[in-house]
């Protein structure tokens, strides 16, 4: 079995890189909602998502967007596998504001539904139509031994023809995201290995 | 009334983060949920912390709610006629 990434997205807070190449974003509002205006993306739900959802839907949206994935067919061999370090403490920090204080305690419904780290990988499948295996890794920092055992884990499963997988960290205004699209049997020069992942996220 | 519409649309926009939307596009008759602006289950919860928070209004009911929060113009009434805040 050969893997391959047939396309990949780099998103940190400096820069947007789509398969090699730069992306220009206009500066108008806050970086994620500056990236999901410049990528001509139309999802209204993008802004009732929490930063790490926003991170992880972005990174997902620009590595599918020059394959022309189709997200209006129900896929069930089409996985989504993501791991970053801090799960979703971003959100549940905010959540925690809205309950801190007697006297002012109003728990936010909106910002609870994404104190959990998964909800990112339920969100990139709604958008996708994808129905395969979903996982969510928590690690002490990325590593790209990890993050190729976590896709080729997601291939063990014989029915599952490709993988959309990504390492999505937001926490504290910080952004680090990779995320790519691995197929079996790719025709691919880029194979899935640590040193291409380890290229990738260090581009 | 006016006064209190506009402010209602104005604060729904906000605590929803209804992005593209201003207080213009709402209809103030059109059903909140269902149609027009398609607000969710989540959205009928944060309407109702919504209304506790800026109102005084506990609405812990969801019955009473999907009556409430038909339209803008019902939920304005409402509030006009139950408001401790």
């Amino acid at each position: 079995m050969k893997l391959g990434i047939e396309s990949y997205c780099r998103i940190t807070n400096e820069k947007v890189i789509v398969n090699d190449k730069t992306i220009a974003i206009t500066c108008e509002q806050s970086w994620l909602t500056d990236i999901y205006h410049s990528a001509k993306i139309s999802y209204p739900k993008f802004f009732k998502m929490d930063n790490l959802a926003k991170s992880g839907f972005l990174g997902s949206e620009l590595a599918l967007q020059p394959l022309e994935f189709d997200k209006n067919t129900i896929k069930e061999d089409i996985a989504v596998v993501c791991c970053n370090r801090s799960s979703s403490l971003d959100d549940d920090t905010s959540y925690q504001k809205t309950i801190q204080n007697n006297d002012d305690y109003y728990p936010s419904p909106a910002v609870f539904v994404y104190t959990l780290a998964n909800i990112v990988t339920g969100e990139i499948s709604i958008r996708n139509k994808t129905m395969g295996e979903s996982a969510f890794y928590v690690m002490e920092q990325f590593n790209p031994q990890k993050f190729c055992s976590f896709a080729e884990s997601a291939f063990l499963d014989s029915n599952i023809q490709a993988c959309i997988c990504g390492w999505v960290e937001y926490y504290n205004e910080n952004c680090d995201v990779l995320f790519t699209y691995i197929t079996r049997n790719s025709k691919n020069n880029k194979e899935l290995n640590i040193d291409t992942i380890h290229t990738l996220y260090n581009l | 009334m006016e006064e209190l519409i506009l402010e209602l649309k104005k604060e729904i926009i906000e605590v929803l983060n209804l992005e593209e939307i201003t207080p213009e596009d709402i209809d103030t008759d059109a059903p909140l949920f269902g149609e027009g602006l398609g607000l969710d289950s989540i959205d009928a919860l944060e309407l109702m912390m919504l209304m506790q928070k800026n109102y005084g209004i506990k609405v812990d009911n969801s019955e009473k709610g999907k009556e409430i929060f038909k339209s803008i113009r019902v939920m304005a009434e409402f509030i006009s006629n139950n408001r401790t805040k």
